[in-house]
């Protein structure tokens, strides 16, 4: 008998994956016919749930208020009479609207920030001061033809001036080929086409020195045509820009908007590449030419070579985020034929941190200006900056950045050390 | 028997009832595995077969065109849907705020004229994959219906042992 009762515990565990999987008993099997109608009905308002104008604008649903949905009280609520039809047609007309695609269909975005600054620098004032205001326009003009503009609003001490600072018309032919015409920023290194105007997009409250709005080390912006697209490259991810245009203008930190001030056009490649395997790696280098013609002539002439070569690598991921750029600024005097190499490089590096539902990434970047005595295009532009700071992302499109700067221009001139704060967003 | 005997058979038997009890225990017997997410697209689309890096490269917006005359239109679950969750997981590696951002940066930079179409149920989903030329969508492989064509991701189709999007 004792040696009985290991034996049938052993075949009843043997037998009870057979009658698991046995079909279940009748009353079992209208406790699940009764269960897939609920899930049935719990599907139906969660789609509903779904095709809300709150869920159209984007906002986030969180899978606790899908858990919320599914708590059985609501599941029994019985749906008021017609709401599955009123659902379809809900979902028809949604459906039927992404189908229709209109011409033009313009899309607003806009950015904006206000700051905060306050340095040791004598002379200075401490202040709140209205940031960029950003306009951006996209609007598909075809299925291959479309309109890209921005426009900023910059508080002066008098008023408002207003910039168009993109304004681009692009025929897509592929994936190979675009080509667009209009006034872009210079497709030179990573930072002057990956952010604009957008201080949201970047970690950081300011630009580097070198990419400065209104900065002069390389040309911002440019006007002309620009070619782009991808080369078939495989695992290397290659795609190229390659633009002819105005060149600067006669005043060096503007493009010829309304003409060319020679009869040189300026012309600009960038070559860069997101290896498939590294994704979230982006390398790439920049070559612009240009022929400067200065509006004051001294005896050693006012017509300049210009040569910039450039380079970058920028790990996007945020864990951790990573942008280095430098680039090399050869003027070269067409009178004396003497030449000179400014420089001017940054290595920025940041963190999304795990806590706070990932809302802080702390950052530093490091900047460094040369420019050489004998340069005659520029003015100094030499600078030494360590920038410590924190961003605070309050929603999925706005932030709180604060920062800590430690600068050194001229080598007579003392470090100034600075607190700025900034908030900006996207609406 | 003597008692060492008896000690190895309770041991034995000991060891029996507890496998039995584990393998048949709710969370390892009965728990069905997630359905695998299907990359769907339009009947007429030119394409079978697309490794991860493709989707992702698709995904991205950084292949438009399935060629010059046929654009991609990207049609993506609005946020909850579990086939969103498997993208943003698998493919684009991205939270739900960092896909947002993501887009606002892509159009911004004119990379792109508009972002992935948003459908919010399965039927929306199917309704556009079969009326517009182009279209690529992410559908749970339970809910498959005719009228689409199902892409080899890596080689693999939904519910073979390495495809990559569950």
């Amino acid at each position: 008998m004792r040696r009985r009762v290991p034996v049938l515990a052993m075949m009843f565990f043997a037998i009870s994956p057979a009658w698991a999987q046995s079909p279940p008993p009748p009353d079992q099997a209208e406790q699940i016919r009764i269960l897939l109608e609920r899930v049935e009905q719990l599907e139906k308002r969660v789609a509903e749930m779904e095709t809300k104008p709150a869920a159209a604008a984007g906002v986030t649903v969180q899978a606790a208020n899908v858990a919320a949905v599914a708590k059985p009280e609501m599941a029994q609520a019985t749906p008021p009479p017609g709401s599955a039809h009123q659902h379809e047609t809900a979902e028809q007309q949604t459906a039927s609207g992404q189908m229709e695609v209109h011409y033009p269909s313009l899309q607003i975005r806009g950015f904006g920030d206000v700051d905060f600054s306050a340095t040791d620098q004598k002379g200075t004032t401490s202040g709140f001061n209205l940031g960029q205001l950003d306009l951006h326009l996209a609007s598909a003009l075809s299925r291959k033809v479309t309109y890209f503009g921005e426009m900023t609003f910059n508080a002066q001490p008098t008023g408002y001036t207003v910039e168009v600072e993109r304004s681009i018309i692009r025929y897509d032919y592929n994936d190979f080929f675009k080509l667009s015409f209009g006034r872009y920023h210079t497709p030179i290194g990573y930072w002057n086409t990956a952010f604009h105007h957008g201080a949201w997009l970047q970690t950081t409250i300011s630009r580097p020195d070198m990419v400065r709005i209104g900065g002069t080390f390389i040309p911002v912006h440019f006007v002309g045509f620009l070619a782009e697209g991808n080369i078939p490259s495989g695992g290397a991810g290659l795609s190229y820009s390659a633009g002819v245009g105005n060149g600067r203008g006669s005043i060096i930190s503007r493009p010829g908007d309304a003409g060319d001030n020679n009869n040189n056009r300026a012309w600009v490649a960038n070559l860069y590449s997101r290896p498939v395997r590294l994704y979230g790696l982006q390398m790439g280098i920049s070559v612009y030419r240009d022929k400067l013609t200065l509006p004051v002539v001294t005896p050693t002439g006012n017509e300049f070579r210009e040569w910039i070569s450039a380079a970058h690598i920028a790990w996007t991921k945020e864990n951790p985020e990573f942008l280095a750029e430098f680039a090399n600024v050869n003027h070269k005097n067409i009178l004396t034929n003497a030449i000179t190499n400014n420089q001017a490089y940054y290595v920025q590096i940041g963190y999304r941190l795990p806590w706070f539902e990932k809302t802080l990434k702390p950052y530093y970047r490091f900047e460094h200006t040369h420019t050489p005595l004998s340069e005659q295009v520029f003015t100094n532009q030499d600078l030494v900056e360590s920038i410590l700071g924190l961003r605070y992302d309050i929603t999925n499109y706005a932030s709180f950045k604060s920062e800590y700067r430690n600068t050194k221009r001229l080598l007579t001139e003392p470090r100034v050390n600075g607190v700025f704060f900034q908030t900006d967003f996207t609406f | 028997m003597n008692p060492t005997s008896k000690r190895i058979l309770t041991f034995f038997w000991t060891i029996i009832l507890w496998s039995s009890v584990v393998l048949h225990s709710p969370s390892i017997a009965q728990t069905p595995r997630a359905a695998d997410i299907a990359v769907v697209v339009n009947a007429d689309t030119p394409v079978t077969d697309l490794s991860l890096s493709e989707v992702r490269n698709v995904l991205l917006g950084e292949r438009q065109y399935w060629n010059s005359k046929l654009p991609v239109v990207l049609l993506i679950r609005a946020p909850a849907a579990r086939e969103r969750d498997v993208v943003l997981r698998v493919i684009y590696q991205m939270s739900e705020a960092q896909f947002k951002q993501y887009w606002v940066a892509k159009i911004f930079r004119a990379e792109a004229a508009a972002p992935p179409r948003i459908v919010y149920s399965n039927d929306m989903q199917f309704e556009l994959l079969t009326a517009l030329p182009g279209s690529i969508a992410f559908v749970d492989s339970r809910n498959m219906r005719a009228g689409v064509k199902v892409l080899r991701v890596d080689g693999h189709l939904p519910g073979e042992k390495d495809y990559p999007l569950r």
